[in-house]
This record gives structure tokens, sequence and C-alpha cells, in this order.
């Protein structure tokens, strides 16, 4: 009989998903816990409201294991998670748009309503928020990818499909228009 | 404005700071137990729009149903539509007026020639010394009709 492996030693996340494959839902839950605040950050930068956070990561979960055959390891598995959470948010504005909730961009400049009433860092966040709104999609993940997640071009560039030279372009048309805007 | 060095290295600070507020009050383990419950007892929703199957199918039934119109026409009807439409009417109509019936169709035809002289050529005033057997028969010789 196999020894267990020490509580030390990190299950990689391939090795998680070949699991959940094999209907292990203990490595489903494992691979949640592992990136869900790391997609949040994600999610939330690239403009989602805070208050549906939550529902965009767990949606953003569901969806990347039921098309998880469809992952061939191009890049990392929180690479990928975080292009599903693009595609998820995407669709989640354009629900807003039909349902004439509120939309994504004003849910952002909500936070950036009154500045007297929050702290400078929140403040300049909120600023940065509202820029990245302004940015093509491309050029806001590139960025966030990036600058947020600190992935390097190769890994972005697998993920989004592009080249590692386009995702530089995108990103420093991305830093120089964001630059124009929190200055 | 920013200087470039210095601007970068602000914003990069800025971006990983982004949405660090949002990610604390995600409840992990929730989160967790919520997405399996979901794959758990939520089967894959179907897609919306047409299967491909379907698809497939309907593009048959057009050709198919298409493919028969054309093969009937071809093979029942030796000509054009609007000449069966006028044989109808010589062959049919006409048997069917009595004989004052179909003097005013003449008259109505007289009129039709005496207004039209583009059209038909002048000789054509002769009908008015024809007969209503003689008009039926070129009326029915006008359409191919001559029995």
């Amino acid at each position: 009989m196999a020894n267990p492996l020490p509580q030390t030693v990190t299950v990689p996340d391939t090795a998680l998903i070949s699991a959940w494959q094999r209907g292990d839902e203990r490595a489903a839950a494992e691979l949640v816990e592992r990136h869900a605040r790391p997609l949040a950050r994600f999610l939330a930068g690239a403009g989602a409201p805070e208050t549906d956070v939550d529902d965009l990561v767990q949606e953003t979960f569901v969806r990347a294991f039921r098309s998880v055959d469809r992952f061939r390891g191009q890049c990392q598995f929180r690479t990928w998670l975080l292009t599903i959470g693009g595609n998820v948010l995407k669709d989640f504005g354009r629900r807003a748009a039909r349902r004439k909730v509120v939309p994504l961009e004003e849910g952002v400049r909500d936070r950036t309503g009154d500045p007297h009433d929050h702290a400078e860092a929140r403040e300049t966040e909120d600023l940065l928020a509202a820029g990245l709104q302004k940015l093509p999609r491309l050029q806001r993940e590139v960025f966030l990818l990036r600058a947020q997640q600190g992935l390097e071009y190769d890994e972005i560039a697998r993920a989004l499909g592009t080249t590692p030279g386009a995702a530089r372009v995108h990103y420093h048309h991305a830093v120089r228009r964001l630059k124009e805007i929190v200055k | 404005m920013m200087r470039n060095e210095e601007g970068d290295a602000r914003l990069e600070s800025l971006a990983r700071q982004l949405g660090a507020r949002a990610a604390e009050q995600v409840d992990v383990d929730r989160v967790a137990r919520q997405v399996v419950e979901q794959l758990r007892t939520q089967p894959e929703p179907r897609a919306t729009w047409i299967q491909p199957a379907w698809l497939r199918i309907a593009a048959m039934v057009v050709v198919l149903v298409g493919t028969g119109v054309v093969v009937g026409r071809l093979t029942t009807g030796q000509r054009p539509v609007v000449s069966q439409h006028a044989a109808h009417y010589v062959a049919d109509d006409l048997n069917d007026l009595s004989a004052d019936e179909l003097r005013d169709v003449l008259t109505s035809f007289d009129e039709i020639i005496s207004t039209d002289s583009a059209v038909v050529p002048d000789s054509s005033s002769d009908l008015r010394g024809l007969d209503a057997q003689q008009l039926r028969e070129v009326l029915r010789a006008v359409q191919g009709e001559v029995s």
C-alpha cells in the first residue's frame, strides 16, 4: 500500500484536474480554494461590482470545470481560469445591460463618486479601476495579467492566443493610457 | 505627468492592490462548496442554439422539397405557366359562355384592339365580321388551342 504524501507537498494543479476528471470532488474544491482569491482580484480589477464578485467567481469555476477537457496545459491553470473569468464578466455585462440593471461602468463610477469619503489609496485605486474600463478588453486583460497577477508575456500570450510581442505592445499601450488617467 | 519608470512602478503597485478588498471578502469555503454542489446537481445546460444535426436535417428537407418542385415543373408542365393560365381561360371559360356572353367578351376585345393599335395590326378589325363560333376558334388559335 502506497504511503500517503506528506502534508507539506503541494499537489500540482494538473494532478488535481485529473483527480476531478475521475470524479474527485475534493480535488475540485481544492482548486477553488487555491485560485478563488486571485480570480476575485482579477474580476474586481476588470470591473466586476464588488457585490457580484462571489457569484462571478463561482460561475467562472463551474464553467471552467465543465470545459476542463479543453485545457491542454498550454498555460497555467490559473491563467486559463482568469481568461474564462474575463468571458464570464463580459457575459455578465451583457446580461446587466439587457436587464437595465446597474451596468458595469456605472458600478465602477459609483465607487469613484465621492473621493473625499475615501482614503487616498482607495481613491487612486478607484481611479485606476475606472481607467481600466476605458481600455479595450484585450489591453485591460493583458495589463491585469501582467501588472496585477505578475505573469510573464509568454504565459499571457499563450493564454490569450497571441504572441508575446503583441502582448507586450498591448501592455505598453495600456500603461501609457492609464498613466494619463492616474496622474 | 509621471516620469516613466517611477510612473510604471507606481502603476504596477496600484494594480497589485486592485481588487484586494473584493478578494478578501470572498468566502472561499462557501464558494468551493457551492461550485461542487452545482457541478453535482445541475446538469450542463444544453446549448440554446439549434444543434448541427437539426440544421443538417432542415437543409436536407429544403433541398428535397426544392428538387421536388423543380422536377414536378419539368415533368408536368411543357409550357410556361402564363401559357397554361391563358389556355385555361380559353379552353374552359369560353366554352362555358353563352352566345350573348361571348359577344360581350368579343366587344371588350374589340375595344382593346381599337385602343391598342401599336400591338394589334389594322387587319384585326376584320374580326368584327366573324360570328361567335368563328371568334371562339380565333381566340383558341391565338392561345394555341385549336381543336
